[in-house]
């Protein structure tokens, strides 16, 4: 068949109209890509079909119009010009929603920053406590030491080194500093091995009151190594100084028995 | 434009194609409120359909027009418009209904159908059965006891003859 004679054949119309068969459609439409003319005279029934149909148009009622604007979701943005006032409204509701976005994030970012400071100066807090208390005790050794050096380099102050009456590798040590001025006693602990808990070293200055020997109690103190100066009670007169171990918080005399160290100021 | 589907382009399309469209439906549905609805339902589906659209295979307004009348021809078809005009179903009565619309037949004078009004009868109830009722060929040979291939050759003569009388 030539294709001027399937042109006139009807198929055209046939086609357009809608009354051609599933294969007559398919055929029709492989002949188009091959045949230009065929699509031109398919145009130019299409032109004459629709001009026809307008001739024939009828005004539907206007609500279909609005009936199918609602059921797609949109509004008739022509024939209301309210509408047109949406649009701004459709974007300020965005922007609303973005500002609520951004404000949720802020929220969020400030949150993060409340929780993060909280924390960081709680540590500050912390640490500067730990700061104080290491310098009150830096303080407190401190100010010992300098006591020390000044009983030590003191020239009105006599040295007492007392020795122990046995002689062994953990022998107690102590030297008592005694100010002769103001009578105040201080005890330099070199070595004084701990004791059970119940037990005290116990400072005792002896008056030798012809022949008679008088102990007087100069203060209790716990054992250590620690090279610690304790300050001691006074005392106005001494031949001898003497450390015992006595019962915790003895008030009694001394255990002349328990004596572990001895020695007499260089007068 | 149309693409897109925004709201412009849609008041284009429904202002510009509807009443050539409600005109068609018309002439098949002759009820104006049913015809209304048939609008409707068309235009919705031209909107959600509109990127299966191919212009390689015709005109927008061809592939509107066909979307139209199918819609059309299945609200005649179907089971609620048919209780509504006291017809028995179809399926049933398939001689009658189609021997009302020979006897007494439902072309409006206006628009296309004026044109057909214009064809010879054998032409005129072929092309009155075939586009405006959407019969079969296959139908239209048992409905007329004509041979198939008579109903098919004699549609396309007619076609061709609409076609000369249109352009």
């Amino acid at each position: 068949m030539n294709i001027q004679e399937y042109i006139s054949s009807g198929i055209i119309e046939s086609y357009v109209l809608g009354l051609a068969s599933p294969e007559e459609r398919a055929e029709f439409e492989q002949m188009c890509a091959q045949y230009p003319e065929l699509v031109e005279a398919r145009n130019n029934f299409e032109l004459a079909l629709e001009e026809q149909a307008r001739k024939s148009a009828s005004s539907p009622p206007p609500h279909i119009k609005q009936n199918v604007l609602a059921a797609i979701g949109k509004k008739d943005s022509l024939a209301t010009p309210k509408i047109i006032t949406m649009e701004p409204t459709t974007r300020r509701s965005s922007s609303w929603s973005w500002v609520a976005a951004a404000s949720i994030i802020l929220f969020l970012i400030a949150g993060y920053f409340a929780f993060t400071f909280y924390n960081r100066s709680k540590e500050l807090k912390n640490s500067n406590q730990d700061l104080q208390a290491r310098v009150n005790r830096n303080d407190s050794v401190l100010n010992r030491l300098v006591e020390e050096q000044k009983v030590m380099s003191d020239p009105k102050v006599t040295v007492v080194n007392l020795a122990a009456l046995k002689q062994s590798n953990n022998a107690p040590s102590a030297s008592v500093y005694w100010d002769s001025t103001s009578s105040n006693v201080y005890l330099l602990i070199k070595n004084m091995p701990q004791l059970a808990s119940d037990k005290q070293y116990q400072l005792w200055s002896i008056i030798d009151s012809a022949g008679k020997l008088q102990p007087t109690s100069l203060g209790l103190f716990d054992g250590g190594n620690e090279k610690i100066m304790l300050k001691m009670d006074k005392a106005q007169k001494a031949d001898a100084f003497a450390i015992t171990i006595e019962n915790r918080g003895n008030t009694g005399g001394p255990n002349l028995e328990q004596l572990q160290a001895m020695g007499k100021p260089k007068l | 434009m149309l693409m897109r589907q925004d709201d412009q382009a849609f008041s284009y399309l429904y202002d510009n194609y509807s009443p050539a469209l409600f005109g068609i439906i018309n002439q098949i549905v002759s009820d104006r409120d049913i015809a209304s609805d048939v609008l409707q339902d068309v235009f919705i589906n031209i909107w959600r359909k509109i990127n299966s659209y191919d212009g390689a295979k015709g005109r927008l307004f061809t592939w509107m027009l066909n979307i139209a009348r199918n819609a059309a021809i299945d609200k005649i078809r179907s089971r609620p418009y048919q209780d509504s005009l006291k017809n028995q179903p179809l399926t049933e009565n398939v001689n009658s209904t189609a021997a009302n619309s020979i006897s007494n037949p439902q072309v409006n004078d206006v628009g296309l159908k004026k044109v057909i009004n214009k064809l010879k009868e054998d032409y005129r109830v072929l092309i009155d059965m075939s586009y405006f009722q959407g019969f079969t060929h296959e139908e239209i040979s048992k409905i007329l006891n004509l041979p198939l291939g008579t109903v098919k050759t004699r549609i396309r003569s007619a076609l061709m003859q609409l076609r000369t009388m249109i352009s």
